[in-house]
């Protein structure tokens, strides 16, 4: 399970740290909901450790966990 | 502001707000599955209200289908049935009864004879024999052929046209050659020609696992032969057996004994598990207000044509109880009758590992209790949901999303929009005006005007205390939550020397009587006794008056409203479910929060009673229809001649809130209370607006991840869109603002959020 990475996004260099002034990388992250966690790729900074999560993905499938994970 | 705690997920603990008995007796008032009265008087049980309907349609295929469930022989038994149904028919209390023979006659004579068994029903292992002839033993053998029973019949006469008319000789020939065709399309063996002596009997007798017969063959067999009328079992001879006095009886008969054959078959008792048999009452309720045509309609021939049997049943009004249904959104909306859907809201609260699919449902319900008024045995689905809320929020199982908001909101109106004061000059009041936090949110004006009236021209004082009652934290079933608001609103009021209080809002004076007590009377009450304050004016033309939910079973408040309406020169219309029998807006019970789609239909529910304006006396109720377009004035606005205007998004909601207690303390109380500002010009695009009112997003958090920023710098540059992204946390809830930057401040362009935490690396 902790190897599975559920979403992936790369920034494709298009995204900026206003704090560290460098481009976003692809990392890994971490979904955290009610004792659950879900291990990602998305833009951060490499830096500060900043984490992009974007409007589609937050009102798509992150919504879509947190109301299935809400009613178990 | 304070916080709420996100509820756990790992506990699993059970704490029941409501036994398993009490939902059984809630349940238990629900008439919805109760039979219709013609079904319940049918000792075969024959589904007459779906066959009415069919026969309503033209479709006499389906039609028959339901009647040879309980009928073997369809027109024998149509022929000569003594219709106990018709007797009940509830169309016999407002005109003529429906001929249901007549029209079962039509059925059986012109359906196709379906063929018996099917292709994919195998007979089963254990055998039956019937001796013996007659119209019990005819209707005996085609119930033990329909339960797929290898069946043999043996039988004095000689073919089986003389085995027919021994118990059909009246039937005419018609009838007779349709149920001869069907006799003979049975899977059944007969032995004709048999001598029925008890030698012949003790011959057969091993042969077969379960044996019947007629009462007269068991006469034979046995001098002594006497069945049990609940069986139709000779127990000392093992012997399924009976007969019938009458063709209803003789069918009757025939079923219970098919009943017992199918026990013993299994070696099983025949008097357990037999479930309710015959005849049954019921308690169905019927809104006779539906019929229609009362004459029966006349036969042209000796049976009703197919054309008049079809104008016949379409008389039927398929009784059924729907009363909740019709006038209830929610349940319209989810299409269970509240029987059913409280039963399954009552186990989602049992579920302690597994998916809650009843959360929604149990959160969309407005706690209005008008199913409880317009129900004929008082169902409460209020009860029901607010009990398994409170039962969700005592196991830790609730979730926070529906109701944060709102609840957030409840702890903003006491907290940083709360205010309590003595009228100035006056050190104890003899009342305390509390005009409820829509009131504050949504007509701030009409709340100030108020209290100055209120003030001005009651002796002994008026105290004002802006704040909320307790009913959303009531509503989302948060009880821990609701008693210590009841313990500072208690607080509070003792502070002020526990004054009369003088609600603005039926809701609230019915959350305060229940929660802190004391004398409680509506500002409608004031007014009706002092009269109207100068200025007061009606609305030009006539409109219509929605009661508040707040206000059910409270007459007196009722009628004061319209006692006040008429003073205003207000013409009102009159509509469907008015007083008590008012429906939600859909803002009750937090339903807008929790299901947006069920509230709507909720206001759509009460604006269709008339195209007139609304006129009504919960601030709530008056946003709710502003915000569907229709004109919508609160009564005390027309009381103080102040109009609120378009309906303010979720943040003017707050805003408005606080100017009033700002500007009341300043210009009333003479203390001095800056609203803080902003170091930066601060702007939203039209569409950001809209999005964040979309997605309960207030100002003050897009501002709370504006100063994130400034203080921290985090953000990001998006080379596609040119925004500055950047997020915060506050409480529970991650929000992300798309802004752009010039020399006086920020414009807001998109803003959006998350619940998820979001950690960099694997956590």
């Amino acid at each position: 399970m902790q190897d599975r990475t559920y979403y992936v996004i790369d920034p494709e260099g298009k995204l900026r740290c206003r704090k560290c002034n460098v481009k976003l990388e692809k990392g890994r992250a971490k979904f955290m909901y009610l004792d659950n966690g879900f291990p990602v790729e998305l833009p951060v900074c490499p830096r500060c450790d900043f984490v992009y999560v974007p409007e589609a993905l937050a009102l798509g499938k992150v919504l879509s966990v947190e109301k299935a994970l809400e009613d178990k | 502001m304070s916080k709420i705690q996100e509820r756990g997920s790992t506990h699993v603990y059970k704490v029941n707000k409501i036994s398993k008995e009490e939902m059984d007796s809630m349940v238990s008032l629900c008439v919805y599955e109760d039979p219709p009265y013609c079904n319940a008087a049918c000792p075969l049980k024959l589904d007459t209200r779906a066959l009415m309907k069919a026969v309503a349609e033209g479709d006499f295929k389906k039609a028959l289908q339901i009647y040879e469930k309980i009928a073997p022989f369809p027109v024998l038994l149509s022929q000569c049935c003594e219709a106990p149904c018709e007797g009940r028919c509830r169309m016999g209390e407002v005109g003529e009864g429906i001929s249901i023979r007549d029209i079962e006659a039509t059925v059986a004579a012109n359906g196709e004879v379906t063929k018996s068994g099917g292709v994919f029903r195998r007979k089963k292992r254990q055998t039956v024999a019937l001796f013996g002839s007659g119209l019990f033993a005819l209707f005996l053998a085609g119930e033990i052929e329909k339960k797929m029973y290898p069946l043999t019949v043996f039988c004095e006469e000689a073919d089986i046209e003389a085995y027919l008319k021994s118990a059909a000789a009246f039937l005419d020939e018609q009838s007779f050659a349709i149920e001869l065709k069907r006799l003979k399309s049975k899977d059944i063996d007969f032995v004709f020609g048999c001598e029925l002596s008890p030698k012949f009997f003790e011959e057969k007798r091993a042969d077969f696992n379960v044996l019947c017969a007629s009462e007269e063959a068991a006469k034979c067999f046995f001098k002594d032969a006497q069945c049990d009328r609940a069986l139709m079992y000779y127990e000392a001879e093992k012997l399924v057996m009976g007969s019938g006095s009458g063709t209803m009886d003789a069918a009757f008969g025939a079923k219970k004994a098919a009943l017992t054959v199918d026990r013993l078959a299994q070696k099983l008792s025949p008097a357990n598990m037999r479930g309710e048999e015959g005849a049954v009452d019921t308690r169905l309720y019927t809104d006779m207000s539906e019929a229609r045509e009362l004459k029966r309609v006349a036969k042209s021939g000796a049976v009703y044509t197919k054309e008049e049997a079809m104008a016949e049943a379409q008389r039927c009004i398929q009784c059924r109880c729907e009363e909740c249904m019709k006038s209830c959104a929610y349940l319209k909306h989810y299409k269970k009758h509240p029987g059913l859907l409280s039963r399954e809201i009552y186990n989602n609260t049992q579920i302690i590992m597994g998916d809650h699919q009843l959360n929604k449902p149990m959160n969309s319900c407005s706690l209005c209790g008008q199913c409880a008024v317009v129900c004929p045995n008082g169902f409460d689905m209020a009860q029901v949901c607010h009990a398994a809320r409170r039962n969700m929020v005592s196991t830790d199982k609730m979730p926070l999303a529906p109701h944060e908001f709102a609840l957030l909101d409840m702890l903003f109106s006491n907290e940083e929009a709360f205010l309590a004061r003595p009228q100035p000059g006056v050190e104890k009041c003899k009342y305390v005006f509390f005009p409820g936090c829509q009131a504050s949110a949504i007509a701030p004006a009409t709340v100030r005007a108020a209290y100055e009236d209120l003030s001005d021209r009651l002796e002994g004082g008026v105290a004002l205390m802006l704040g909320c009652c307790g009913a959303i934290c009531d509503w989302a079933g948060r009880y821990e939550m609701q008693e210590t608001t009841r313990e500072f609103i208690k607080n509070e009021l003792s502070k002020l020397g526990d004054p009369i209080i003088i609600a603005g809002c039926p809701t609230c004076k019915k959350e305060l009587s229940e929660s802190v007590g004391g004398e409680i009377i509506g500002i409608w009450d004031v007014l009706e006794q002092i009269g109207l304050p100068e200025g007061a004016k009606g609305l030009s033309r006539p409109a219509a008056m929605h009661d508040s939910c707040g206000a059910r079973g409270d007459e007196a408040t009722q009628n004061a409203i319209r006692d006040l309406a008429a003073k205003l020169g207000c013409e009102l219309l009159e509509t469907e479910y008015q007083r008590d029998e008012s429906p939600c807006c859909g803002y009750g019970g937090l339903t807008m929060y929790a299901n947006r789609e069920v509230a709507h239909e909720m206001a759509e529910k009460c604006l269709e009673r008339s195209d007139a304006p609304y006129i009504s006396y919960c601030m709530a109720c008056r946003d709710r229809f502003a915000r569907e377009g229709r004109e919508s004035r609160h009564i005390l606005e027309l009381v103080y001649g102040t109009d609120a205007g378009n309906p303010p998004d979720i943040s003017e909601k707050r805003w408005n809130r606080l100017t009033l207690k700002n500007n009341m303390l300043r210009e009333i109380w003479g203390e001095e209370s800056e609203m803080a500002k902003l170091p930066y010009e601060l702007n939203f695009s039209d569409e950001a607006l809209e999005m964040m009112d979309d997605r309960m997003i207030l100002k003050s958090d897009v501002i709370a991840v504006i100063e994130h920023m400034r203080e921290t710098g985090a953000a990001i540059d998006d080379e596609d869109t040119g925004y500055i992204m950047a997020n915060h946390r506050v409480g529970n809830v991650t929000f992300w603002v798309a802004l752009t930057e010039d020399a006086e401040g920020y414009t807001v362009h998109r803003a959006y959020s998350h619940r998820m935490k979001i950690v960099k690396g694997n956590g």
